[in-house]
This record gives C-alpha cells, sequence and structure tokens, in this order.
C-alpha cells in the first residue's frame, strides 16, 4: 500500500469516528433534554469541533478523488494539451489558495491559543489548527499533480477525472 | 495631527437599536473634530462575522473597532466573566458610576495586554426573562422552564440553580424555536426583545434584571497604536459622546418601549424584592464557583466601586 | 470596479476547471489584494468559523439519513407503495414517479440521491411496460429535485445560515410549493406522455395495498418525525435531522435488517465525504462572502438596481433570471453561497419577505440541476439509466418548461407562497 493510500484510509477512519462521535453526543443530549430534563452543556461544543475537524480532513481526502464541484464544461470541450494547461493552471490555483491557509493558520495560532472556548475550556488553536493540516495535504496533493504534469507523466485517467469523464466517483 | 481614518467598527445590533443614535452622535464629534477626516462606518448584525470573529479581527489588527457585550471576549479573559454574574448592580446610576470610573478602568487594564484597548462603555441594559408559560414572579416560577441562553458557563450555571433547564442555542435558531415552543423562555434587554420580534412568540415579559450587560467599545491595539496622541484624543472623547448619547436614548426608550410591548399583547411584571433577593440567594453560589476564574482582585475592584 | 474584480476572479478560475471552493477563496484573495488588506489570516480565521456551526451540523445528519435510507431499503419500500397506491391511474408509472418523488422528498434533502434512487427502480419498470425511457429518465429528474424544495433541505439549511433566515420558516414555507412542482411535473406528463400506448398496471385491491402501505410504513413515519416535530416544536431542525439519522438507521438495522456491519461503514464514509465536501465550499464561500461585505458590493450593486427597488415583483423577475441564468453552469448550493451575500442586502432593501425568497431561490437553484450544460442530477439520471446524456436533455425538457412556468407564476403571484405560510407556522 502506498503512503498516500495508508493516509487516505486513516483519514477515511477518522472521518466514520468523527462521524459516529457527533450522532451519539447529539442524539445523546437530545434524549438526556427530553427524556430527563437535563443535558450535556459540553455537547454543543465537542460536536461542533467534531464538525470542524471532519471537514478539513474530509476536504483532502475529496481533493485528491476530485470530488470538489467543479464546472468541466469548458475543459472538456478542450483536446489533451488544452485539459494539461487547464490541469496545470488549476493546482497553480489550488496550491496558492492552500498555502494561504497553512500561512492564515500559523499567524491565527497564537491568537487562538489563548481564546479558550467557553464550555469546555478547549484552546481554539486545537479547532482552527487542522485547516492547516488541510492546506498542507491539499497543497501536497496538488504540487505532486503539478510536477506529473510538468514532467508529462501525468496518467490519462487523471486528467479525464480532472475534465469530468470519469463519472466512477460519486460527485453529491 | 489628524489623517484620513475609516473606522470599521462592527456589531450584533442593528441602526435602530439606540447604538445607532450612539454612533450617529460618535460620528458628528468625529466629523467636527477633524473635518470629515475620520468617519466610523458600523456593519450591523455581524454582517462581517460573528463577535468571536470580530474579537480575532482587532487582535490581528485587521479591522478597528468593536460595539460588543463582553461576553464575547470572555474566551480570551476570563476576568469579563464578572459581567455575567446574576444580580451585581442595583440599578443605572450603580452601573454608570462603577463603568465610567476605576471598574471601568481596571477591565481596560485588563483587555490591553490581548491586544484590545477599551474605550469605553455603551449600554445594552439590563437582561429580563421572557416566557410563553406563565409570569415569573418568584424563583419557583422558572422550575422546569426550558430557556435559552448564550453558549456560557456563568448563565449555563445560573439558571440551573434555579431550577431552570437552560439550553444553550444558536441566536439564528432561537425566534423559530420559541414560535414552535422547542423552548418556553429566553432572556435579553428590552431592546434586544422588541427589536427581534420577540412579542409575537412569547406572552410574558418578566422584569428579572438578573444581569446587567454593557456594550464594551473596544479598539484593535495594533491600529491604535500606530495612531498620532491627536487622534486618540479624539476617538476617545467621541466614544464617550457616543456612550452617552447612547445611553440617554436607550433610557428614554426603555418606558416606551415596554408600553409598546404590553400594546403587543406581552403581560409585564415586576418582582418583588422578596422575589428577587430568593433568587439572588439561590445563585449566590455562581459567584463562589467562578470566583477564581474570574480573579479575586476584579471582584474586588468592583466591590470597591460599589461601595460594598 | 470591485465588483469586477469579484466577478473576474470568480468566472476566470471556474472557467479552466478550478474547484468552486478554491475559486472562491482565490476572488477572496483578489479582492483583499484590490482592496489592500492583503492578510491570510482572514482566510484561516473566516474557513474555520464558517465551519464551527451548530446549526449546520444538521447537514450531515440529513445526509446521513439520506444515505441510511437508500441503503437500508426504506426508499424501495416507499416505490413498491407508490407502484401498488397509484400504478394504475392514467399516466401510470410516471404519476407512480411523481408520488414517490414527493415522498421521498419529505424523507432526504438531496436530489441527486433521490433521482438516483428513482431511476434505479423504476427506470427498468418503465422499459418493460414500454414507455419511452428518455422521457421517462427525464421526468425521475424533474422529480429529483423536489428534494431541497420539500423539507427537510440541506438547501434551506445552507440559505437560512448563510441569510440569517430562519429554518424552520423556510421548511413550512417549502412544502407548498414542492406540492406545486409535482403537480406542474403531472400537467406536463399528462400532455407528453398521453399518445404513448403503454399498458397500466392492474388496480390493486386494499388488502395488497394496505401490506405493501404497512411494510413501507416505517419509512413513511419520517416525515412525521421531521416536519411534524419541527411544527410541533418538539425539535429544532439541528435535533430533527439526528432525529432522523437515528431512526433511519434503526429502521434499516433493527427492522429491515438490510445493513451489516461493511455496509454500515460505507454509509457514514460516504455521509461523511459528502459533509467535507459541502461544508468545505461553505468554509470557503464565507472567505468571499466577508471580502464583498467589506467592499461594500451589495451597495454597489443597487445603486444599479435602485430603480426597481419599490417594484418588488419586476426586482424578484430580474434576480430570478440570474439565478437561472447561473444555475446552468453551478451547482445548487455554490449558487447559494455566492449569490445570497450578493443579494441578501438589496432583497431587505426592497421589502421582499426573506422566507419567500428564500423558497423562490431554493426552487430556482433546483431548476438549475436539469439545465444543460452543468446540471449534476441529469448525470445522475444519464448514469443510472443508461441514456446519453443528449437524450436525457431533450426527455427532461418538457419538465423543465412546466417547474420554469411554475417559477414565474410563483413570482407573479407570492401569495401562493405566502398564504399557505401564513397557515402552516
Ligand atoms: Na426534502
Ligand atoms: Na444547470
Amino acid at each position: 500500500m502506498s503512503v498516500s493510500r495508508l493516509c487516505t484510509r486513516l483519514i477515511e477512519a477518522l472521518i466514520v469516528f468523527l462521524l459516529v462521535f457527533m450522532v451519539v453526543i447529539v442524539f445523546a443530549n437530545v434524549v438526556l433534554r427530553y427524556g430527563f430534563n437535563s443535558g450535556i452543556h459540553l455537547s454543543d461544543e465537542l460536536s461542533r469541533y467534531a464538525f470542524v475537524w471532519l471537514t478539513f480532513l474530509g476536504a483532502i481526502v475529496t481533493f485528491r478523488e476530485n470530488a470538489h464541484v467543479n464546472i468541466e464544461t469548458l475543459v472538456s470541450r478542450f483536446g489533451r494539451r488544452g485539459r494539461l494547461v487547464c490541469m496545470g493552471l488549476t493546482q497553480g490555483v489550488v496550491m496558492i489558495c492552500a498555502a494561504a491557509m497553512v500561512m492564515g493558520t500559523l499567524r491565527l495560532h497564537p491568537l487562538n491559543a489563548t481564546m479558550k472556548a467557553t464550555v469546555s475550556g478547549i484552546p481554539m488553536s486545537w479547532v482552527s489548527d487542522v485547516l492547516g493540516v488541510c492546506g498542507a495535504g491539499i497543497f501536497l496533493i496538488a504540487a505532486v499533480r503539478l510536477v506529473a504534469i510538468l514532467t508529462g507523466r501525468i496518467s490519462q485517467s487523471e486528467l479525464d477525472a480532472f475534465a469530468g469523464q470519469n463519472l466512477s466517483e460519486d460527485h453529491q | 495631527q489628524i489623517g484620513e481614518i475609516n473606522i470599521k467598527m462592527s456589531n450584533g445590533l442593528n441602526a435602530e437599536h439606540p447604538i445607532g443614535v450612539g454612533t450617529e452622535a460618535m460620528n458628528a464629534c468625529l466629523a467636527a473634530g477633524s473635518e470629515g477626516k475620520v468617519q466610523v462606518t458600523p456593519y450591523w448584525s455581524h454582517a462581517l462575522g460573528s463577535e468571536a470573529e470580530a474579537v480575532q479581527s482587532l487582535r490581528a489588527g485587521l479591522q478597528e473597532m468593536m460595539i460588543e457585550p463582553p461576553s464575547a471576549h470572555f474566551g480570551i479573559e476570563p476576568a469579563l466573566g464578572v459581567f455575567d454574574l446574576p444580580f451585581l448592580f442595583d440599578g443605572e446610576t450603580a452601573v454608570d458610576g462603577a463603568l465610567d470610573g476605576a471598574f471601568g478602568d481596571h477591565i481596560a487594564a485588563k483587555m490591553e495586554p490581548h491586544g484590545l484597548v477599551v474605550l469605553g462603555f455603551w449600554e445594552h441594559g439590563f437582561r429580563h426573562v421572557t416566557n410563553s408559560r406563565a409570569p415569573i414572579e418568584t424563583a419557583d416560577d422558572l422550575k422546569g422552564l426550558r430557556i435559552r441562553v448564550m453558549q456560557n458557563k456563568i448563565f449555563l450555571d445560573t439558571f440551573d440553580r434555579l431550577g431552570a433547564n437552560a439550553i444553550p442555542m444558536a441566536w439564528g435558531e432561537l425566534f423559530a424555536a420559541l414560535e414552535t415552543k422547542a423552548v418556553d423562555a429566553e432572556e435579553n434587554p428590552i431592546a434586544v426583545i422588541d427589536a427581534a420580534k420577540f412579542f409575537e412568540v412569547q406572552d410574558y415579559l418578566s422584569l428579572t434584571g438578573h444581569v446587567y450587560a454593557p456594550l464594551m467599545v473596544s479598539y484593535s491595539k495594533v491600529l491604535w497604536d500606530k495612531l498620532s496622541a491627536d487622534e486618540q484624543t479624539l476617538i476617545r472623547s467621541c466614544v464617550a459622546a457616543g456612550r452617552d448619547a447612547e445611553r440617554a436614548e436607550m433610557r428614554s426608550r426603555n418606558s416606551a418601549t415596554l408600553q409598546k410591548l404590553r400594546d403587543a399583547g406581552m403581560q409585564v411584571n415586576e418582582l418583588t424584592p422578596e422575589a428577587l433577593s430568593a433568587m439572588r440567594e439561590a445563585t449566590a453560589p455562581v459567584y463562589e464557583a467562578n470566583r477564581d476564574t474570574i480573579g479575586q482582585d476584579t471582584i474586588d475592584a468592583l466591590n470597591a466601586a460599589l461601595g460594598r | 470596479m470591485t465588483i469586477l474584480v469579484f466577478l473576474g476572479t470568480l468566472a476566470g478560475t471556474m472557467a479552466i476547471g478550478v474547484p468552486v471552493a478554491f475559486a472562491l477563496i482565490f476572488c477572496g484573495m483578489a479582492l483583499m489584494l484590490f482592496m489592500g488588506v492583503g492578510d491570510p489570516q482572514i482566510i484561516a480565521a473566516k474557513m474555520v468559523a464558517g465551519a464551527d456551526s451548530f446549526t449546520l451540523l444538521a447537514v450531515p445528519f440529513f445526509l446521513l439519513a439520506g444515505e441510511l435510507m437508500n441503503a437500508g431499503g426504506l426508499s424501495r419500500r416507499i416505490v413498491n407503495f407508490a407502484v401498488v397506491g397509484v400504478g394504475h391511474m392514467r399516466g401510470g408509472l410516471g404519476i407512480v414517479t411523481i408520488f414517490a418523488a414527493i415522498i421521498m422528498a419529505s424523507l432526504s434533502g438531496s436530489p441527486s440521491a433521490d433521482t438516483a434512487a428513482l431511476a434505479s427502480i423504476l427506470i427498468p419498470m418503465m422499459r418493460n411496460a414500454g414507455y419511452n425511457v428518455p422521457r421517462a429518465a427525464g421526468l425521475m429528474a424533474a422529480g429529483g429535485i423536489i428534494a431541497p424544495v420539500i423539507p427537510p433541505s440541506i438547501a434551506f439549511i445552507i440559505f437560512g445560515v448563510a441569510a440569517n433566515v430562519s429554518i424552520t420558516g423556510l421548511f413550512m414555507a417549502g412544502i407548498v410549493p414542492g406540492l406545486l412542482m409535482a403537480v406542474a411535473l403531472t400537467v406536463a406528463w399528462l400532455i407528453v406522455s398521453k399518445k404513448e400506448q403503454v399498458e397500466l398496471l392492474p388496480r390493486q385491491p386494499w388488502s395488497v395495498k394496505l401490506a405493501e402501505a404497512r411494510k413501507a410504513g416505517w419509512a413513511l413515519f419520517m416525515p412525521v418525525i421531521v416536519i411534524g416535530g419541527i411544527r410541533f416544536g418538539i425539535f429544532t431542525p439541528t435535533e430533527a435531522a439526528i432525529a432522523a439519522a437515528v431512526y433511519a438507521l434503526f429502521v434499516g438495522t433493527v427492522v429491515y435488517r438490510e445493513l451489516d456491519w461493511r455496509e454500515l461503514y460505507g454509509v457514514f464514509l460516504q455521509a461523511g465525504k459528502t459533509t467535507s465536501v459541502v461544508l468545505f465550499l461553505i468554509a470557503s464561500a464565507m472567505v468571499s462572502a466577508y471580502l464583498i461585505t467589506l467592499a461594500n458590493i451589495p451597495a454597489e450593486l443597487s445603486t444599479y438596481i435602485e430603480p426597481f427597488l419599490d417594484r418588488p415583483k419586476l426586482l424578484m423577475l430580474i434576480i430570478m433570471l440570474l439565478v437561472l441564468v447561473m444555475g446552468t453552469a453551478l451547482d445548487l448550493s455554490a449558487s447559494v453561497l455566492i449569490l445570497t451575500p450578493v443579494v441578501m442586502p438589496i432583497i431587505k432593501q426592497a421589502g421582499i419577505d426573506p422566507i419567500y425568497f428564500g423558497v423562490m431561490f431554493i426552487m430556482n437553484a433546483c431548476i438549475g440541476m436539469i439545465t444543460p450544460p452543468v446540471g449534476i442530477v441529469l448525470n445522475v439520471v444519464s448514469g443510472v439509466a443508461r441514456v446519453p446524456m443528449g437524450q436525457v436533455i431533450r426527455g427532461v425538457s418538457p419538465f423543465l418548461i412546466a417547474q420554469i412556468a411554475l417559477l414565474f407564476i410563483l413570482i407573479a403571484f407570492p401569495e401562493l407562497v405566502l398564504v399557505p405560510l401564513a397557515v402552516l407556522r
């Protein structure tokens, strides 16, 4: 198993864990509130933070699968050369955005480390730092793709997936 | 030495709230003192993001000013929890004396290391309970009441101790939840109760005045330090001018608003001093439980200001 | 000028295939540079804040409920119930499709999942019965897009959060327009299928109908939980979503016993991934929304449409045409997230009811999912029914026209949305 596949499986397992955790904790809170007229005040914060983690960890895997919504109308009309140019430019734009996410998270970290969640007291940096992980992951994937394009080693199936010709991945 | 300054100010209220009058007065003062070079651009209703995001933007020097209740900054400075303690102030005179004097300075000194320059305290108001079940006349009437509170430890603790079922819920979901009776009650200042049209979905307003919330006017320290002394002096004095206008408007409007709420079908009741002191007694442990978080120095500063 | 920077970078990057989420971040960065406030911290702060929302937790839970419904056999039983219930009527399986689409819309908020479920079960039946398959596929697609208009609806949740409008209000307001969409489809279907020579299904005796209703009963109880629970104040929308997910899990594993552990892992993973795609888009949209507000773009825009501000119907018409054009190329949540911060201040200024606007906006953006060139629901139905895209587009056109006609009727007569809302609230 390649490193990237291993990372993907690991993140996938984390996604499932986080979603199960959210279901359990939010449902338990609803049951406690309606059944026993009490509740876990922590539930609201913890479920939200799990949600943030799920969102940004999942975004790495879904970027790898080309599952983020994009418009392929123009790209799919181009030939191989045009598609390669568009795919290369797209990786460039994504890398700029991902780099900004990482840099922004680094600058946010000291501020959020001193900002505590109101009920749980969790430092907000524990929540926001996952965006840096997300940016780094996406940056790496896009960089590997860009290098493959520039060195002419990009596979036809990856190019097809970019141009929306490969509908095996579920988009919704 | 006064240059062109556009002060981006964010808050969660809107121009119809007395804060609109305060902002106008502040802007008139700034225009007069700077030949129109300095002005505040208000972004109402959290158009630029939540209060927590505003705190972040100010500390990072991305935005100049915010006017928010202190609860928003609780995550960075636990001492601000003092404003959430129940039954703290006895009336508006006590409030003004403390906030415009040494206690206000004490709080400002606490915020400076966090990158926020506190320029003064406007008024949000005393918070009161509205609900759809029955008037709250004694502490017992709160028992089992499903009341929405802000996501805030001290508020949750206060209402739990009064026997209510405190539910933290996002502001955006609140109106619908009251309408469908998913929650029975909420608590807010009179001006907010009116602006949010809670009178359409709540039958009873009980003047518990359990918490007094100011609106803290904060400026980004990063950006404040870049201002000239003249600019700083001008802005400080105009925040004070805005404060006076806002408080006056708020207080003159409150009785008219109460009448409006009555006309809209709300039953408004005051609580007897006995009922209030019973509530104060029931919530006394909240003070003890939070003494360490808030800090003895802040509690002492407050007691001194209140002459206790 | 700022508006040109905004539109130029957004359209330019999207055209070359940049995912919409990154195009939004990129256009936010362009606005930052243009305004001279460049700081990546804004991007990080806004993205985290965008995903950190308790209200939006309803999104993964409703998605999970939808996935569980399909995997757990609830969808199949609903279609069977529709077949014995209305299969003998004039229009036959077309009416079954519309009927099943309404029921499924009241269970899930995902047009793609609903369409896939409808098409995978009903297309083979319609093919065998001699129906025009591309037209049937078009009907499935047009029926599938009712899902986000009838509650529960992920699109309403996203709009409600972005526009700060009551989600419960939107849910209640969507019911009647959603049913009207079904009526429009029925009319169109009866007209275009009049000449088709197909065998109608035999009328089933009540005993069979009851038996199928009982089998589908567990599934049919779900809208009672969701819509009833919200309407009568038992749940907030987020709580209703968790209740729906747990209920679907219970029915799929304990009652129907069609889900094993391995499948459950897959279902949770799929729901989790879809959640992250939707939420990452929302988080990215917060970056551009913040800069749109900071750059005062709505104010700039409203100077252009100043003359229409006191003619709300005309203003609605213009905005709805804009949404329709954007919808040809944009996904549902992308349309909502890009347009809401720009048009919402104008809607408020013109005194248009935000809930009415929200319902119309979502309905319109849903229509965008069946307009070429980019229509995700058309892709789904083309894949499941194995009908080439070109034929699906021809097949869907009468139903597309019917939905657009309904949209214009609702612009002309807002009372059709507002009067039932006053009763339902
Ligand atoms: Na739905
Ligand atoms: Na489209």
